[in-house]
């Protein structure tokens, strides 16, 4: 039992501290970028500006500055600031139910966003902020794991992080291997290696496919990986878990809705026929999962956060 | 060593000099700082200024810090809080324990009696007048059964020490006092800046106090409702004492709620859950009482629960504290407390007051009227140092602008001559200077009374200041209350 409001923070915690971290990695894959061909730094940089739904690709020409933005823009509700703010704000609305150790981490990370020297940092070494910011979050995660209960609280938070994850993931390979794009084919060795990186599956992928990078290889990897916790289909599994805990601490096993749609999503990735999809292009399979996702997320709401009053008063 | 020994300002003159909460006036220092001040001599500057450090970064990461709303940008500032602990010795504290314990008590059969029968009203003990047209006066409150007569479950006297040594009551709060989690992270950072000294002092413990807070409030709740649901109900995040509420409840176990959370339904009170709506017994309120209840007091709150006033009068939830305590603090009501002790007791009071004029009695007006610069006038309803004339640091205009007041609305203002509040030894700047400060322990009470051994220290920073509230530059600093047996002079 935990107050609506208290599980509608944090999930969106669980949420924000995933955007955070996807989106340092897709600025850091950009400024990794920049080091290296220009051309393919764009084609990487317009790749990760579209993954990110920002519809001004003319930033592309200039990743550096493009990350910057992403990173530390204050008035930009998508920047990496915008979402550690949020999810420190829901932090605090919250307070009594993370632990300070948990608390600690979040904050610390948001100091130094908004430090006023934080511009500064980025500056001196770019890479190396977004690097400690990933590794703080991942500290963040650490110390939830390790130190909180892990009870209906934890599986909110949870959930909100791998619907987050699916969606990002999901927009990733829209944007790469979808049929919407108008340039030319994502084949290069270069621009396959930073997509693989901005899901954070580079180490993951070559034990598993050594180094020969393959589209279909990569499409194959990050939707469909049983193992892997960034795959679309791994996500599935554990909305479908926490989701399963939630009904069960709630007494509503088998009567709640987002219960049976994260269950059908899990299925669609676990027996989807890969020559299939890649028969008939991936784009139409990835909108029936980013459809679902949402769906999941609207259920939920409906189940256990902002339900109807009547349908709970006591008779 | 360079630690620099200042004599504590005195820049107000014909005015007694303050009380040293360390140092003698002959020399040395008080038997129950000498420890402190043999560590302190062993510092230096620098290793002081680091301690000091490394508490301001344990507050802000701890996010004990208040919003600082700016026309640009909005930054969050920790409160200033001060390395270097305020001792007082056991047997004094037991002698302020003892006072506070009578004076809660009193107060408590005060509200009682003036939401009954008011017979002390009757009597002529205070004037009838000032409490019925106190603003803070809730008629709806009246005949209304309260367990215990603990109308105020939560109590924060501001206490200060006159030139004299003795301690005496400054002013009550008995509506939604806060500071009590500040007294908690002091007390969490002054362990870790002088373990040693903290350990060999003999520090009474005061970290029970949310699990007493938790059992004064269980203890308010139905008899026939054997394991209560208590809540703590915070105005939102956007509070300054925010921290204090979300602390509190996460030490109590408590679920925080705010006024939307909860949902009024055949007048009980219930919170919105994950499962559904959960039945609520005790509201531990940290929201005023004009905005607990749009339908009983202010209309346009949107901080509170429709209809929780009729919840509360049925009998379905405790509300605490109680709405209407604050005529008990009102500061006119004030002067009478030895009276209402006495009367209600049979007792002298333990703690006096400070001598009070109430502007309202013409003689006495004039009275003041005549020594504006030697008084502290204050406005009867204003709270947290504002409303307030500190006549020997104020211009003529402000005076003159005070008079005016005073005339136009005397019942409105009460006058106190200028109080030197005792001083004690602050952290300035990697020096140690001495720096006015006052104290606020925290009284609890429910099925009985207890008081923390502990209390928040507030400083007024700036130097000569008198104002210690945080929203004027002050700060705060932990309190050592030593058990009985030490500290005491030998």
């Amino acid at each position: 039992m935990m107050l609506a409001r208290v599980a509608d923070s944090l999930y969106w915690i669980g949420r924000y501290v995933e955007r955070a971290e996807h989106n340092c990695r897709l600025s850091d894959v950009m400024l990794n970028a920049t080091l290296d061909r220009s051309e393919a730094a764009t084609q990487v940089a317009r790749i990760a500006l579209a993954a990110v739904g920002d519809a001004d690709l003319a930033k592309a020409q200039n990743p550096y500055d493009a990350a910057r933005a992403l990173t530390l823009d204050r008035q930009d509700s998508a920047s990496i600031y915008s979402s550690i703010a949020h999810a420190r704000e829901n932090a605090r609305q919250v307070r009594d139910q993370i632990t300070t150790e948990t608390w600690e981490r979040l904050n610390l990370i948001y100091l130094r966003m908004s430090d006023p020297d934080a511009a500064r940092a980025f500056g001196d070494g770019s890479q190396q902020f977004l690097h400690d910011t990933i590794a703080d979050l991942h500290l963040f995660k650490g110390a939830g794991d390790a130190t909180m209960s892990h009870g209906e609280g934890w599986s909110f938070l949870l959930l909100g992080v791998y619907l987050e994850r699916a969606q990002l993931i999901g927009s990733l390979l829209e944007v790469v291997f979808g049929d919407g794009r108008r340039r030319r084919p994502v084949g290069d060795h270069f621009a396959l290696t930073s997509v693989l990186r901005m899901g954070c599956a580079l180490e993951p992928y070559l034990r598993v496919y050594t180094a020969d990078m393959q589209p279909r290889y990569i499409l194959n990897f990050l939707m469909l990986d049983a193992d892997f916790p960034r795959s679309i289909r791994f996500c599935t599994q554990e909305i479908e878990n926490h989701l399963a805990a939630i009904t069960r601490h709630a007494g509503l096993s088998g009567a709640a809705g987002p219960e049976r749609l994260a269950g059908r999503l899990r299925a669609r990735l676990q027996y989807i026929d890969m020559e299939e999809l890649v028969a008939q292009g991936p784009t139409a399979f990835l909108k029936t999962v980013l459809d679902e996702c949402a769906a999941i997320h609207d259920s939920l709401y409906d189940a256990f956060v902002a339900y109807p009053l009547e349908s709970r008063l006591p008779a | 060593m360079s630690v620099r020994r200042d004599e504590p300002p005195a820049e107000t003159t014909g005015v007694a000099r303050p009380y040293d909460e360390m140092r003698l006036a002959a020399g040395g220092v008080h038997p129950h700082y000498a420890a402190l001040d043999a560590r302190l001599a062993t510092l230096t500057p620098q290793e002081l200024a680091e301690r000091q450090r490394t508490q301001e970064r344990f507050f802000l990461l701890q996010g004990i810090t208040f919003t600082v709303y700016g026309a640009e940008s909005t930054t969050e500032r920790i409160i200033p809080s001060d390395i270097l602990p305020r001792i007082i010795p056991g047997a004094e504290w037991s002698r302020v324990e003892a006072g506070l314990i009578q004076r809660l008590r009193a107060l408590n059969m005060f509200l009682a009696d003036i939401y009954s029968e008011q017979q002390i009203l009757m009597d002529g003990v205070v004037p009838r007048e000032l409490v019925l047209n106190a603003p803070s006066y809730r008629r709806e409150m009246q005949n209304l059964y309260v367990p215990y007569k603990a109308y105020a479950n939560v109590c924060g006297s501001d206490l200060i020490r006159q030139p004299d040594g003795e301690f005496a009551v400054l002013e009550d709060n008995l509506r939604v006092p806060s500071g009590v989690s500040y007294m908690l992270a002091n007390r969490e950072a002054s362990r870790r800046v002088f373990p040693g000294t903290f350990r060999s002092a003999g520090v009474r413990a005061i970290d029970r106090y949310p699990d007493l807070l938790l059992a004064t409030l269980k203890s308010m709740a139905a008899d026939w409702r054997p394991n209560p649901q208590v809540v703590v109900l915070t105005p939102g995040v956007y509070n300054s004492a925010y921290y204090e509420h979300a602390y509190l409840a996460r030490l109590m176990g408590a679920p925080l709620v705010e006024g939307r959370d909860l949902v009024i339904h055949d007048n009980m009170v219930y919170m919105r859950t994950t499962t559904g709506l959960r039945r609520v017994d005790v509201i531990y309120r940290r929201v005023d009482d004009d905005f607990i209840d749009p339908l009983t007091f202010r209309r346009d709150s949107s901080l509170g629960v429709a209809g929780l006033f009729n919840a509360y009068r049925a009998g379905n939830v405790m509300i605490c504290n109680a709405p209407g305590t604050g005529v008990a603090d009102d500061k006119a009501v004030y002067a009478y407390v030895p009276e209402i002790i006495r009367y209600y007791l049979n007792e002298d009071a333990i703690l006096p007051n400070i001598e009070t004029y109430l502007c309202r009695e013409p003689a006495q007006l004039s009275h003041v009227l005549a020594n504006l610069d030697k008084f502290v006038v204050k406005a009867v309803g204003a709270s947290g140092g504002y409303g307030m004339l500190v006549g020997p640091h104020s211009t003529k205009a402000q005076q003159e602008e005070f008079a005016a007041a005073l005339r136009a609305d005397p019942a409105n203002y009460i006058a106190q001559p200028t109080i030197q509040l005792s001083t004690a030894p602050c952290l300035i700047d990697g020096e140690v200077e001495a720096r006015h400060v006052d104290l606020r322990p925290f009284i609890l009470s429910g099925e009985k009374i207890v008081v923390t051994p502990g209390a928040l220290t507030r400083v007024a920073l700036r130097k000569g200041s008198l104002v210690v509230n945080s929203s004027q530059g002050g700060g705060s600093k932990d309190t050592w209350v030593l058990s009985e047996s030490k500290g005491e002079p030998r």
